[in-house]
């Protein structure tokens, strides 16, 4: 601090020293570029991208990326980390922030317009994109260099076996646990560990006035609590070479399952639900239990609600076809092809991912590392982060690292999750196969085969388009 | 009858009919307000009274300072008033001309004009978004308030045209044709009879031009990508819903103040615009 | 002094018919060729090609798109929810906003305030109302549930809309159900139309000149006959252009639908905007995504021309 103060020292009136130039230009950066900061300008922005006119700074870098659950990872992002790299690389960097929902329909524009951020985030595997992004080998292979290999779900959610290329970098994942009421489901003397115990407790539950929920709707929890159970049912979309599986006995199984699920334990709500609704079913109090990150638990925690010490985290419970779940949301970065900074922003990329230690933490352990030792000391040391949390039980939070480690698989497992998977996923056809046999529309059999039938067309669709 | 049987007799009637439609149209308003002012452990309580507060008073305004202190609502409220009023300025300009064109000098091809220009509606923004995207990127407009500028009168400027033909059509040609025997040439007549005496047409379309503008979504989130540009209607839901938190009594808020202010201003001028008819050149 | 020749037939120019009206017109009709029709062309091109992701070039692919979304149940109801919602809509508005605007015309005390009540849902940005009446309709906190279950009328709701399983403890879905889904879309846009089409409606009967009414007088016409013979006729162009508009801010509107329900449940609620914005741009099919959007315009245009001809027809000069 006192180097810094002699520097200020020494600058004569009106002239400004170098470093304060730079921390100067990176507040100002961060100030102008950050979403949610109070009465930031005041002046109208018609200029267009250029807003601080980077006089300081060499380069300039933009991301888009979607808004944190956790506002405050969010904040520190903004106006901690991406300042303080900016520093270090010379470069102002612009991050702005939109809802996760509208991430596809920003793409696409900046697509057809051929100019706009230069790295962009996704959600969920962009594999529909890739003729618009560079293919990231470089940037992986730099990573796992220093890291060692990635997490099983990162890989085949980010690489392409048909052109042998990464087509994202895999920066971050979320597990999905099922979250739900110790003290109520004591009453009932049950507890979640497999589906069929889920299956039995669901009814007594529900009379009790708390049912579980299972969203069957047109939503991203509903697409990934069915894709998981389905995979503990042993049912698959695809095979590990990319076929189409989906009729099978074991999707039969899953689909009677929803069914009885449904009529035992579900009540009419799950139809209707929006990625807010089984949060809500919670907070509540009248929900039991629900598959979802622990934004269901981070929550009630904030709100001081009175069961939130009663609201344990397991993994996904078991079925005939063992245990499995998916990444509730996975973070996955392009480059597009128009960038004008693409070896800036993979560096951005590799640093930002060697240091994710500091991203775990402040996002609250939400954000998982793509990279097995993303977090250095991998699993034992996300371990004992997680168990460090102070919230009661005591520990509650350690049992994430087991689900990361053992229970998270992508869209499309054993296969990659790739532009047909992707379809499949983003139009709902999941739930909506899973709702219209729970309400006796067609029967497990005949979806299953009308399943079939219309992921075959999409597959080869995107088979037409040499993209899977 | 005494005065209040007498004052019953008179807007009994119009309360009857158009009390109900008042009351199903304003109840989700009264609903924001109650949400915008509970505390959100109420909110979310099942067992409490819905319809009005328990404890009988507003629970907390943190809903409101939020808004305001926490986002970049302020900014959002000034994009959208400030691209409001100058779209509705360059619709009026271009609209009203090619109105009264259409209404008063052209033949057949003028109404196969009129179809025409209309037709462009049923083009939806959600398939146009792409190929203008490029257009706003390659005039450098990107992530700028001017791109909005220069796209909305493409869908205010037709409906204008329609509205405003139809008024002038009601303005009987005599008037015109009295004027430009006084020695006005054509414009002139234009601009000192015509245009004053659609002056309540005119306020309709400025009425209807800005809620365009205020209700638009699409374009408004892909060409504006930072936070402090951003419009009302695309700020308040991407940035008050974080992934599956949804700050429900801070968009109540932010729907009821610019929704209240507007429909008074609406109310005014459709007063004006009643007035405009009833007095005027019709005696 | 006279104008000097050639000022005069400057002058003279604009005096001309024939050049006026195109001067006057152009500069609208140059903005919207270019913002529209460019754009427009463009659109009808990716729909003949399997474009994906945001690129604006792809293969061509001819009618493929056209007749394979055909094949799609799910493009089939959209196509039919666009026609149930727009048409079931319009005709309550119709209704309603005919009976309000009469109803508003004349002076009465307390008039000004439930004007404003009903001029409030246009002045709110329909995403925003949209959100509004996400948490009315909330699958675990709706109000209108609350109410059902507390005047205990719920049975009564249940069996109107005819619902399974449907209890005080399995209250309607309003979001979540099938029918449902469909009645609270539609309650949308007819709540957020109802006050556009009523100001409407006001312009029409106020821009009677007196004169018509004087006359009316004079025959002998009044009251309900008036109304039938005089008021009414007068009345059917502009009623036809709110009508018209009406239709079309409901058939293209992709919000309301979006924000509610994202197509759901089970992908039957969708429209021709939502299935055209979930096929071409969430999942990246941009070709079919054009393709499904394009379907919508020949029967709006229809429609609409339809409609100005009967209007253009109805008038009285």
């Amino acid at each position: 601090m006192a180097e810094e103060h002699d520097e200020i020292q020494q600058t004569t009136k009106g002239e400004l020293s170098r470093r304060e130039l730079l921390k100067r230009a990176g507040l100002g950066a961060a100030v102008l570029g950050v979403s949610g900061s109070a009465g930031a300008s005041k002046a109208f922005a018609f200029a267009g991208p250029h807003r601080y006119t980077g006089r300081y700074l060499k380069n300039e870098l933009k991301i888009m990326q979607w808004v944190h659950f956790v506002p405050d990872y969010d904040k520190w992002l903004d106006s901690t980390y991406i300042v303080q790299w900016g520093q270090k690389n010379d470069t102002q960097v612009i991050m702005d922030h939109v809802n996760n929902t509208e991430l596809p329909a920003r793409a696409a524009a900046e697509i057809a317009a051929q100019s706009g951020h230069d790295l962009f985030q996704f959600l969920s595997p962009p594999s529909a994109y890739q003729n618009q992004t560079i293919p990231l080998d470089d940037a992986v292979q730099e990573v796992t260099k220093k890291r060692g290999k990635m997490t099983g779900v990162a890989y085949r959610s980010t690489y392409n076996p048909r052109t042998k290329h990464y087509f994202g970098f895999p920066d971050n994942y979320v597990p999905d646990p099922v979250v739900w009421r110790h003290d109520l489901w004591n009453d009932v003397g049950e507890s979640p560990a497999t589906w069929d115990h889920v299956l039995k407790a669901s009814s007594k539950l529900k009379n009790g006035g708390h049912p579980i929920g299972i969203g069957m709707s047109n939503e991203l929890d509903s697409n990934m609590a069915n894709f998981a159970i389905m995979l503990c049912f042993g049912s698959q979309i695809q095979n590990a070479d990319g076929q189409i599986v989906i009729n099978s006995k074991q999707t039969r199984d899953y689909l009677n399952f929803m069914k009885s699920l449904y009529q035992q334990g579900l009540t009419n709500e799950i139809f209707g639900w929006n990625p807010a609704s089984n949060n809500q079913f919670l907070i509540s109090g009248k929900g039991s239990m629900i598959l979802n990150a622990v934004s269901a638990t981070r929550t009630p925690e904030d709100l001081k609600l009175p069961f939130s010490d009663d609201l344990w985290i397991w993994p996904i419970p078991k079925g005939p076809g063992g245990r499995m779940g998916l990444e509730h949301v996975m973070g996955v970065y392009v480059i597009w092809k128009f960038s004008k900074q693409k070896q800036l922003a993979k560096k951005f990329l590799i640093d930002q991912q060697l240091a994710y230690r500091d991203h775990f933490v402040q996002s609250k352990f939400y954000n998982f590392p793509g990279w097995l030792n993303g977090v250095p000391g991998g699993f034992k040391t996300i371990r004992k982060l997680t168990a460090a949390d102070q919230h009661k039980p005591k520990g509650k939070y350690s049992i994430l690292s087991t689900i990361a480690e053992r229970y998270t698989t992508n869209a499309g497992h054993p296969g990659f999750s790739n532009a047909a998977i992707g379809e499949i996923f983003d139009t709902f056809l999941i739930p909506q196969m899973a709702a219209e046999v729970a309400q006796g529309k067609l029967s497990a059999a005949d979806a299953a085969k009308q399943a079939d039938k219309q992921f075959k067309t999409i597959l080869k669709k995107w088979k037409d388009r040499k993209l899977v | 009858m005494n005065a209040f049987a007498h004052g019953l007799k008179r807007n009994g009637p119009a309360w009857l009919i158009v009390g109900p439609f008042a009351i199903v149209l304003a109840f989700p308003f009264y609903w924001m307000v109650i949400t915008a002012f509970k505390e959100t452990t109420n909110l979310y309580d099942l067992t409490k009274f819905p319809f009005w507060w328990s404890g009988g008073l507003p629970q907390t305004t943190a809903n409101v300072s939020d808004l305001f202190h926490h986002t970049d609502y302020v900014k959002w409220l000034e994009n959208t008033a400030f691209v409001g009023v100058v779209v509705v300025a360059i619709t009026l300009v271009l609209a009203m001309p090619a109105g009264y064109a259409l209404a008063r000098l052209s033949g057949r091809w003028g109404q196969g004009m009129g179809v025409g220009i209309f037709l462009t509606y049923l083009v939806p923004p959600t398939l146009l978004f792409l190929p203008l995207s490029r257009v706003v990127s390659t005039l450098h407009l990107h992530d700028s308030l001017w791109s909005l500028v220069l796209v909305y009168p493409s869908f205010t400027v037709p409906f204008a045209t329609w509205l405003l033909m139809g008024f002038f059509k009601t303005i009987p040609q005599e008037l015109e044709d009295a004027a430009m025997m006084d020695g006005c040439s054509r414009i002139k007549a234009l601009t000192r009879v015509v245009f004053p005496i659609s002056l309540p047409g005119i306020l309709t379309v400025v009425i209807f031009s800005f809620s365009l503008v205020v209700n638009e979504f699409v374009y408004a989130i892909t060409f504006i990508s930072s936070s402090s540009n951003r419009m009302l209607s695309v700020g308040v839901p991407t940035e008050l819903i974080r992934g599956d938190l949804v700050l429900w009594g801070a968009i109540m808020a932010a729907t009821l103040i610019p929704a209240i202010p507007l429909a008074l201003l609406y109310n005014a001028f459709l007063n004006r615009f009643i007035a405009g008819f009833t007095g005027g050149a019709f005696r | 002094m006279p104008k000097p020749r050639r000022a005069r037939r400057f002058a003279d120019l604009f005096e001309q018919r024939r050049f006026l009206a195109p001067a006057l017109i152009a500069p609208a009709v140059l903005f919207i060729a270019l913002l529209v029709g460019g754009p427009f062309v463009l659109a009808i091109y990716l729909s003949f090609t399997d474009a994906t992701a945001g690129s604006l070039t792809g293969h061509w692919v001819g009618l493929h798109n056209f007749i394979a979304e055909w094949d799609n149940q799910i493009f089939r109801r959209a196509l039919w929810n666009t026609f149930l919602f727009t048409v079931v809509s319009q005709v309550i508005v119709l209704f309603a906003a005919g009976i309000l605007a009469h109803a508003l015309i004349r002076p009465f005390r307390g008039k000004w305030f439930l004007r404003f009540l009903i001029l409030l849902p246009w002045a709110a940005p329909i995403s925003l109302g949209a959100i509004g009446w996400l948490w009315i309709f909330d699958s675990l906190y709706s109000v209108v549930n609350w109410t059902l279950v507390h005047t205990h009328t719920v049975g009564a709701a249940c069996a109107v809309f005819r619902i399974d399983g449907c209890s005080a403890l399995n209250p309607p879905q309003w979001l979540g159900n099938a029918t449902l889904a469909k009645v609270s879309i539609i309650t949308v846009h007819t709540w957020r139309i109802i006050p556009f089409a009523t100001v409407i409606f006001l312009a029409g009967i106020a821009s009677i000149p007196n004169e018509v009414h004087d006359a009316a007088a004079v025959d002998g016409a009044t009251g309900l006959r008036k109304f039938w013979y005089v008021s009414l006729p007068l009345q059917i162009p502009i009623a036809t252009v709110a009508l018209l508009f009406g239709i079309v801010f409901t058939a293209t509107d992709m919000t309301v639908t979006y924000v509610l329900t994202h197509g759901g449940p089970f992908n039957s609620s969708h429209v021709i905007t939502t299935w055209a914005f979930n096929t071409g741009i969430e999942s990246g099919s941009l070709g079919e995504g054009a393709a499904v959007s394009l379907y919508l315009l020949p029967v709006l245009a229809f429609v609409a021309v339809g409609m100005l001809v009967f209007a253009r027809r109805a008038e009285v000069t």
